[in-house]
């Protein structure tokens, strides 16, 4: 069995990770960001620009059309763009098929669109920062897109397996390949020089009490990846079995009793997403 | 000799029902579906002697959290989506006595000690709901940790059902 250090080094299957994100990602942490700067950022990726304008003038924001980037990040805010440039940019990443966990075409990245739209919520109702619960929420299961190749020559095992323990899919992968999908988003991450609050949110998102000092972080991206599957929004082979964690809710300071309250909430935010970027229905 | 039907033809056309939306129909061609149940209940009723279907998917069991949402969109909770459903099939000239019914979906993360339940208190509503109505479920396939997709062509009302990750359909009746 490889070692996580020794799998990591053995990817070579993975589009990088667009530099323009990780810059803007870099930007998230300081408090008097200019919109000249993010600009900038955007610009020399001329496929993204046109997507953001494109979806700053679509019906989701209204109002009079932008016809620059200036424009359309002066209009509908810095913290949307951000948000928009983020879900833009992980699509080539996210949207393939990711057989190793019986992923169809798009359902991973709409799956990680509606846990991010259901952060947001969950951050602006708790007075976090919404950006950052966004991004991480985004980014939760990268680690699925590095481990679908290993452990799609494994599928009848993994099927198996589930059947037979009843064991939450993280088990099942540790089981079978050493290491789980958290922790290979988190090392992903970390090579890719995130922010150590992603990485750590994303490497505890199923265990955030375990983290050493981003837990609440990484408990946003529990509740959020959890009502998003209870919504429909999971995706793959037995996409809830995973534990259920009381203390991360203790964590951001809500209760399972608010979880209906969030879910209704996000179900505009979400349809109207799934508009906005074409996402699939059908499968 | 009778005409061939459209359906022996390919005709079929899927009728999508979102995420808190419920439809129903009595065309023969329609094939009412609804994608990715989660711990959302699918709740599938037939009328086979008029051959009147429709089709929930409901997100969660009780609207007094959000009464101005229900009422926008009642498929949302079961308490007002299923009186909603009941009501427009019998629009329909469906008979309450003779319906069927089938209900998939509500399932759960692995939660022993039954906090996050969605998936148990929707299918509970439901329970609810037909005690009150005199009413009973005919073939179910709810709970577990799997995604569920449902499909119910109008003219057999025969209900199958795709489970996410896995290969072949199931049929629910």
């Amino acid at each position: 069995m490889l070692t996580l250090d020794s799998f990591i080094e053995s990817i070579d299957y993975l589009p990088p990770m667009p530099r323009n994100v990780t810059s803007l990602i870099n930007l998230l942490n300081k408090t008097d960001i200019d919109v000249d700067q993010v600009v900038q950022l955007i610009q020399y990726d001329p496929a993204l620009t046109a997507q953001v304008i494109r979806h700053c003038n679509s019906a989701f924001f209204g109002g009079a059309p932008a016809s620059d980037l200036h424009e359309a990040t002066a209009r509908v805010g810095y913290s949307e763009i951000f948000q928009l440039v983020v879900a833009l940019s992980t699509a080539g990443l996210m949207r393939p098929q990711q057989k190793g966990y019986g992923i169809e075409v798009g359902e991973l990245w709409k799956h990680c669109i509606s846990a991010a739209l259901v952060g947001k919520f969950v951050a602006a109702d708790r007075g976090a920062d919404a950006s950052l619960v966004f991004t991480a929420c985004m980014l939760h299961d990268l680690g699925k897109v590095a481990l679908s190749r290993s452990l799609e020559a494994k599928y009848d095992e993994v099927i198996a397996e589930t059947k037979r323990s009843q064991c939450p899919m993280l088990l099942v992968e540790r089981n079978l390949l050493g290491f789980d999908h958290a922790e290979v988003g988190g090392r992903l991450l970390q090579q890719w020089n995130f922010p150590v609050e992603l990485v750590q949110a994303v490497q505890f998102h199923h265990d955030p009490v375990a983290a050493p000092e981003h837990g609440q972080l990484a408990a946003y991206a529990y509740l959020a990846n959890m009502i998003a599957c209870f919504m429909g929004f999971g995706c793959g082979h037995q996409a809830l079995a995973f534990q259920g964690r009381m203390e991360a809710l203790d964590m951001i300071g809500t209760t399972p009793e608010q979880i209906p309250g969030y879910m209704a909430k996000a179900f505009y935010a979400i349809r109207d997403t799934e508009k906005l970027f074409g996402l699939p229905f059908a499968k | 000799m009778p005409a061939p039907s459209l359906i022996g033809i390919g005709f079929e056309h899927r009728v999508v029902v979102g995420l808190a939306e419920l439809a129903v129909s009595n065309n023969p061609s329609a094939v009412l579906t609804t994608y990715s149940l989660g711990s959302c209940l699918g709740v599938a009723i037939y009328d086979p002697v008029v051959k009147v279907g429709g089709l929930l998917h409901a997100m969660l069991p009780d609207s007094s959290i959000d009464p101005a949402k229900a009422a926008a969109q009642p498929g949302m909770f079961l308490d007002t989506g299923l009186p909603a459903l009941l009501r427009e099939a019998c629009g329909m000239r469906a008979d309450k006595r003779r319906l069927r019914i089938y209900v998939a979906g509500g399932a759960q993360i692995m939660d022993d000690n039954n906090v996050f339940n969605i998936g148990g208190r929707n299918r509970a509503a439901l329970a609810e709901f037909l005690r009150r109505e005199n009413l009973h479920v005919d073939a179910q396939q709810v709970g577990g940790h799997v995604n569920r997709t449902m499909y119910f062509p109008i003219h057999t009302g025969r209900v199958t059902l795709k489970v996410s990750g896995l290969q072949n359909e199931i049929i629910l009746c």
